[in-house]
């Protein structure tokens, strides 16, 4: 079959378009196309169909794995895909490494380094036990992050463009000194040690139970990455669409209750604003798949994200 | 009952227009008039409480784009409307020191003439449905001259204010603290002028880009009206 590539503004992005055969994968078109243009390598490419005339709503994707031939116009043995060109991408796992790696390496800098002196405050600085365990703690985290990225996650579309690299690190590396200075600060102020405990024990547990959720959603996807979406079940997912979330949020909270500043609350307003707009998205995503027809099951109730306000 | 909605919603944002338009033409008036009389160090006396009257109300434009009422997104208004403030309260009303320099008067002439124009045009457009080309014209052409010299005006503000910012150690706080929180409002401010950096072009930008829109649909109608 003929499939002619286009731009969204009509074109040609391959001259003379592409041949295939009838039985071909979008996969194939998407190693034709790199072949023929060179610097668009799969995961760079959006290959959606035309918009129809009068019909509103997304573009249709195609999906990597269907055949070529589901997308067809019936009955004609040809193809037009609309091209977009996603930017420069980079793996989800070299992402979130770059993102993580900053605070594991900036929190330890304030902990350890004399770094106060050059704000203004010379002298000898006295270390209090709730200093050191949040340190621990919270390069703890972000090691158990990485380690996560490389051995638990399964990714589903596997890039993310290069200009995400520079804004997430932005978010997580600022947020790292930003609350850094302020737990590891000369007049730090700390709390009693009950609370320090009890904050750190729900950060702790929380954690734990974090870890397991993510084991629960790697196990959804099967190692090929050909899932769809699949139900989540089973432990904290039974109540909560997205558990995940819910047991971060916690464990942030946990952290601040043991550390008590300002920075780090405002940090975990600003995380947990972000996860409730992905769970949002998550949840009403899996309302609409699973909707009770066609064979589908039915999404059954449960909270959003934070039981018991969403 | 939609139509009666959307008659609220006009009528609403016809008086809020007009009466804005209202202050900021006090604005000048007073400015033009103090600036006559006795030059330019007793600008902002004459100007004050108008000024603060009608900069603030602004803050509802951030609503009104939150809920939906007016189309301009809040990624536009917010660093507008947020410079403003921190010059108009955070600067000029904290640090009476600022208030004879003559930056005050181009500041306050730069923002007076652009609102009164701007919100004319979108007094108008809510009355009557359309606003004349002219208005449309001015509405997307004043920015032009009438940003640069704003903007270097706040900036200059911002900067002469800094040495009383650091010597009165005003709105800091100091730690230790229960909440181990500290905030500095000399470095704040310098953050803000940082700001200015990218902020400037990217606000520039975007009025250019409305112009080219708004301008070329009003050829390409062919009418007087928009």
């Amino acid at each position: 079959m003929k499939v002619s590539v286009v731009s969204r503004s009509g074109r040609e992005v391959v001259k003379g378009g592409i041949e295939l055969k009838d039985s071909a994968k979008v996969a194939d078109l998407q190693e034709a196309i790199h072949a023929k243009t060179k610097k668009y390598y799969p995961a760079r490419q959006r290959l959606t169909l035309p918009a129809q005339p009068g019909k509103s709503g997304k573009p249709v994707v195609l999906s990597q794995k269907a055949s070529l031939s589901e997308y067809c116009e019936k009955g004609s043995g040809s193809l037009t895909v609309v091209f977009k060109d996603l930017g420069p991408q980079v793996y989800y796992s070299t992402l979130f490494f770059w993102e993580y790696v900053g605070p594991l390496i900036i929190y330890p800098i304030f902990y350890y380094l004399p770094v106060y002196k050059y704000f203004g405050y010379e002298g000898e600085r006295v270390i209090h036990p709730v200093q050191t365990y949040a340190m621990y703690y919270f390069c703890f985290h972000y090691f158990k992050r990485i380690m996560e990225t490389f051995f638990v996650h399964r990714f589903s579309h596997a890039t993310s463009p290069v200009s995400n690299v520079f804004r997430n690190c932005a978010y997580y590396w600022t947020f790292g000194a930003y609350i850094a200075y302020y737990c590891n600060h000369p007049l730090y102020t700390p709390v009693s040690d009950l609370q320090m405990k009890i904050g750190f024990g729900i950060g702790v547990v929380c954690q734990i139970a974090n870890f397991y959720c993510h084991i629960l959603l790697r196990n959804l996807r099967s190692p090929t990455g050909s899932g769809g979406y699949q139900i989540p079940r089973g432990f904290l997912f039974n109540i909560v669409t997205c558990a995940n979330y819910t047991t971060e949020i916690y464990q942030w909270l946990g952290f601040n209750i043991a550390t008590q500043t300002v920075a780090g609350y405002v940090f975990l307003a600003v995380a947990a604003a972000i996860m409730t707009n992905w769970a949002l998205g998550k949840h009403s995503r899996l309302r609409k798949l699973f909707d009770g027809k066609d064979g589908q099951p039915k999404y059954p109730r449960r909270w959003v994200i934070l039981p018991p306000f969403l | 009952a939609a139509e009666t909605m959307a008659a609220v919603k006009r009528a609403y944002l016809a008086v809020y227009n007009w009466a804005v338009f209202f202050g900021w033409a006090q604005v000048l008036y007073f400015a033009v008039d103090a600036l006559l009389r006795s030059g330019h160090e007793g600008v902002y006396a004459a100007v004050e409480r108008p000024l603060q009257l009608a900069q603030t109300a602004a803050v509802l434009e951030i609503l009104h784009g939150l809920v939906g009422l007016v189309r301009s997104p809040v990624s536009a208004t917010l660093p507008q409307i947020g410079s403003r403030l921190f010059v108009t309260w955070g600067i000029l009303w904290s640090f009476p020191e600022t208030r004879t320099h003559i930056l005050v008067s181009s500041l306050v002439i730069s923002w007076s003439i652009t609102e009164i124009i701007r919100y004319s045009f979108f007094g108008t457009k809510e009355l009557f449905g359309s606003a004349p080309s002219s208005l449309l014209w001015l509405r997307y052409s004043s920015f032009l001259v009438m940003y640069p010299t704003g903007i270097s005006s706040e900036v200059g503000l911002i900067y002469i204010a800094l040495q009383f910012i650091k010597a009165s150690e005003k709105y800091c706080i100091r730690m230790p603290n229960k909440w181990n929180y500290s905030f500095d409002y000399f470095y704040a401010s310098i953050l803000v002028l940082l700001v200015y950096v990218p902020g400037s072009p990217h606000m520039y930008t975007y009025m250019l880009g409305q112009r080219k829109k708004k301008i070329k649909s009003m050829f390409l109608f062919g009418t007087s009206c928009v």
